[in-house]
């Protein structure tokens, strides 16, 4: 395999990354709550959330000059004990696993806020897809870097 | 506190008025979690929290300051909980989930000590043994569950199921109960669980772990005794155990293996008491369970004392002890005492009962058979019991002989340079010693209470009684001639079992023999199936796919085939152009990079195809997928050639080009006819009328995936979570090994530091 001629590092890319992560990553979320009642959902919002660590960490590699201080597979459980939780709390509250409980009431400014408890389970498999994207690119990145990196 | 709570629900469920907890697990499997708080499971909850309590204050004695005690408080605990979940589980699967929970616990527990290989050997061995009957046990509860159409126990015995069927579960269920048990030819996993430290043996064979064999045959007993094989069975194994367990605790000059031996006899002993559900049997076997626990608890515990102070429990170099460690000894003489039946102790009593109940038994053959082994059991028990507290606490050790050339003959210690261990130390098996003796004393009472108890397995044991001194009687006489028989056998033996030490077991070394095997065969077959060539995987996958869905269309198709419209919307006929066009272009990409950047552009179009259809969630995840699988080609495909690699030699191309038309057409044919073929209403409807009132959702999709089908959902995070950390497992051990290579290699690139290439860069 030949060296790589190009430069890794991409001004325009990394400035067009810059721009477009808090979007990305506000857009995620956004998905993941608005599942209930309209396309999106944890996994879709997840996979975007997930998609966006990964522009950064192309357009930064490992050599970027702050890391991230966790490895990614930390979100996996997370992600994975938070939907069982869910499932165990609805065990508790509604006598049935993973069945889901509703709350509402009416704030202030807000005006009408409806909970579903399986908002929270879709906020578990949202990091749960965050950690399985983020683990899986960066141990892949990874390999292919050290192994360019030798060349 | 457990012991707390349950001494005052004593009374109330004495009176008949049981505590019942029946919380729903899965209700759609109709599993749910049925605890039962009777009269057995409150003594045998009793000694499982008493017992454990003593055993933890034991423990921070034993151990001192270590930093891993907490790990064991922790999995003592869990072991006790699981434990109390076996006496009190009414429901089958409850039983079989608690009986799994103390095999896992056990084997973490026997393996507490994990540097030590021989510790991880036991554990296994434990753990595949127990294991595997668990498995036995699960068939044989699930067999009953449908042929008796009952989900509890109570149920069973309410209106117990006959048969062939019937009793083809009941043996299953004995085999799992004697696996765990250790009863022969089972029982060789309890003596090598003895790599544990002692407290966690003398509670896992005094009263937690080996005891759940015999809690499920003491239910099962009264309902099933009558059936089949079951009374044969029973007598049979737990005969051979107290047999075995017998000589063997002869012939060891460890004084803990000698009583874990010696447990595996008593756990044949009380096997047979329990298993052949007559209510004079059932109601002895329980007291022997009682006076059990408590003395084998306390001489384990004494043991450990011994072990702590004298550094070796070795007998043939243990001497003077009895004046060394007076109060330890005392309590040595008494639960041994107890042990060998010697009046006045509750042992005695109990095992009076037992060979009363046995006189008087009318099961024919297969009591008188019982009646028999009993008393020879008992001669050795007598035996074995003199020998050990004799090899402890007697005076002329004759050391041990230098086992080779190299090693050195070890001398008896020297009694006068032992230090007396704290009063606290001592507490726990004193007390215990102290119960044997007490409640044999008060023989009347607790005979009362026992019997009590003993009502919830078996309404007839209600007028039974227990006491100390019964008159001159046949069994009083057949215990005295083996006690007598019990001390002689201990005399002429005494020469010759002074210095032999028997390790190893003939069903030791079949198991390990057959574990070596396996794992040999596993190798063989791992090599023989598992050649490494992704062709060849990917060409045998897909030819089992078209070969499976061929036959399944041929032999059962609709023949109708759903309508090909695809003019409805000019979007969609575009989309679905590009898609096959991109498709089709990928077999002439000629470098990685193209075929994987065609590929997605593939699925991008059919997303395209899936928006126009009015599936936005769908579409949604396509597109995203898309994009994450095209990013993590490209990483992949970092590590690769440029260009494909040539196809293998026996894959000329006419092969590979038959073997994708082939899963083209079927794939294609299945999925236009399996649209097609509905036979049932869908359940779309009724989802999406019960979205929005039941789970407060108007996303239909996402609902189900979160709330009507969440457990799937959750099933289906779990794979991706365990998928996940494979690829990245994977990918780290290969770099790893490649590293090693390179280390060997002398490369200066190979001392990267491993834990600052983990972390990456991400925000800069």
């Amino acid at each position: 395999m030949s060296a790589p001629t190009t430069p890794r590092y991409s001004v325009v890319l990394a400035a067009t990354v810059n721009g477009i992560t808090p979007v990305l990553l506000l857009f995620s979320v956004y998905l993941t709550l608005r599942g209930h009642n309209a396309p999106g959902g944890g996994f879709a919002g997840g996979l975007v959330m997930g998609s966006a660590v990964i522009l950064r960490y192309l357009v930064a590699g490992p050599d970027g000059n702050r890391s991230l201080r966790f490895d990614p597979i930390v979100l996996i459980g997370v992600g994975l004990v938070l939907a069982v939780s869910v499932g165990f709390a609805s065990l508790i509250v509604d006598d049935a696993f993973l069945e889901s409980a509703i709350w509402q009431w009416k704030a202030p400014v807000l005006g009408k806020i409806k909970i579903v408890a399986s908002s929270f389970f879709d906020v578990g498999v949202h990091i749960l897809v965050v950690g399985v994207v983020m683990a899986v690119a960066v141990a892949l990145g990874e390999a292919g870097d050290e192994m360019r990196g030798r060349r | 506190m457990t012991f707390g709570w349950l001494a005052a629900q004593t009374s109330a469920v004495l009176d008949g008025d049981d505590r019942v907890v029946d919380a729903e697990w899965i209700p759609q499997l109709t599993l749910s979690i049925t605890l039962r708080l009777d009269g057995f499971g409150l003594l045998m909850g009793l000694i499982v929290s008493g017992i454990g309590t003593l055993v933890m204050l034991y423990s921070t004695q034993y151990f001192g300051r270590r930093d891993d005690l907490g790990r064991l408080a922790g999995l003592l605990t869990a072991c006790a909980g699981a434990r109390l979940g076996i006496v009190w589980a009414d429901g089958l699967l409850t039983l079989f989930v608690f009986w799994e929970l103390t095999s896992i616990t056990s084997f973490l527990l026997i393996g507490f000590t994990d540097k030590d290989p021989a510790a991880r050997a036991a554990a296994t061995r434990a753990f595949l043994i127990t294991g595997a009957g668990g498995l036995a046990l699960l068939a044989g509860l699930i067999t009953l569950t449908v042929v008796g159409d009952a989900a509890t126990i109570s149920e069973l015995a309410a209106n117990p199921p006959s048969g062939a069927v019937t009793n083809a579960a009941l043996v299953l269920v004995l085999a799992g109960a004697c696996t765990k048990s250790a009863q022969f030819p089972f029982h060789f996993w309890l003596p090598g669980a003895m790599a544990a430290p002692t407290p966690v043996s003398a509670y896992l064979h005094s009263a937690t772990m080996v005891k759940a064999g015999l809690v499920v045959v003491a239910r099962f007993a009264p309902i099933f005794a009558d059936q089949g094989p079951w009374r044969w069975l029973v007598v049979l194994a737990g005969i051979a155990s107290l047999l075995v367990g017998g000589v063997r605790a002869m012939r060891q000059q460890d004084a803990k293996l000698a009583l874990a031996h010696g447990t595996v006899s008593q756990l044949g002993f009380l096997m047979v008491l329990l298993g052949l559900g007559t209510a004079a049997s059932t109601y002895a076997g329980v007291a022997m369970l009682l006076a059990h626990a408590l003395f084998k608890a306390s001489l384990f515990l004494c043991v450990g004392v011994v072990d702590h102070e004298a550094g070796t429990r070795d007998m043939r170099r243990l001497s003077g002890l009895r004046r060394a460690l007076p109060v330890t000894a005392a309590a040595v003489m008494v639960a041994g005492a107890s042990m060998a039946a010697i009046p006045p102790t509750f042992g005695f009593v109990a095992k009076e009962k037992a060979l009363d109940g046995l006189l008087d038994d009318d099961t024919g053959l297969v009591g008188t058979l019982a009646l028999l082994g009993i008393a020879i059991g008992s001669g050795l028990t007598v035996a074995y019991t003199i020998r050990i507290v004799v090899g402890l606490l007697g005076d002329d050790a004759p050391g041990v002989d230098a086992a080779d050339d190299d090693s050195e003959p070890l001398a008896p210690i020297d009694p006068s340079s032992l230090h007396r261990p704290s009063p606290a130390f001592v507490a726990a098996p004193v007390l215990l010693a102290a119960f044997s003796l007490v409640a044999g004393l008060f023989a009347g009472p607790v005979g009362k209470w026992l019997a009590e108890v003993t009502v919830s397995l078996d309404p007839k044991t209600a007028d039974k009684k227990l006491v100390l001194w019964p008159g001159v009687n046949t069994a009083l006489i057949l215990s005295t001639v083996i006690i007598v028989v019990g001390v002689a056998v201990w005399w002429f033996s005494r020469a010759a079992t002074r210095t032999v030490d028997a390790r190893g077991s003939f069903s030791t070394d079949t198991y390990d023999v057959a574990y070596a095997g396996l794992l040999e065969g596993a190798r063989r077959t791992t090599k023989l199936t598992q050649s490494g060539s992704l062709p060849l995987y990917l060409a045998i996958v897909l030819t089992t796919l078209a070969t499976s869905l061929a036959t399944a269309l041929l032999s059962g198709a609709p023949d109708t085939i759903g309508d090909l419209d695809v003019t409805e919307s000019q979007v969609e006929l575009i989309a679905v152009l590009v898609t096959g066009a991109l498709a089709v272009t990928v077999i002439f990409a000629r470098t990685r990079f193209v075929a994987a950047v065609l590929l997605g552009g593939s699925g991008y179009a059919l997303a395209i195809v899936y928006l126009v259809q009015g599936a936005p969630d769908l579409a949604i995840t396509q597109f995203l997928v898309e994009t994450l699988t095209i990013v993590v080609f490209l990483l992949v495909l970092s590590r690769l050639p440029a260009d494909f690699s040539p196809a293998p030699e026996w894959a000329p191309r006419i092969l590979r080009i038959g073997i994708a038309v082939a899963v083209g057409v079927t794939v294609s044919w299945f999925a236009l006819s399996a649209s097609n073929a509905r036979t049932e209403d869908s359940v779309g409807f009724e989802y999406t009328e019960l979205s929005a009132p039941e789970a407060g959702g108007d996303n239909v999709v996402n609902v189900i995936l979160v709330d009507f089908r969440g457990v799937d959902t959750l099933g289906e995070i779990t794979v991706l979570a365990v998928a996940g950390a494979g690829v990245v497992n994977l990918v780290r051990a290969a770099r790893r090994q490649q590293r090693r290579k390179h280390l060997e290699d002398g490369s200066d690139d190979a001392l990267i530091d491993d834990d600052s290439t983990r972390r990456i860069g991400v925000w800069r």
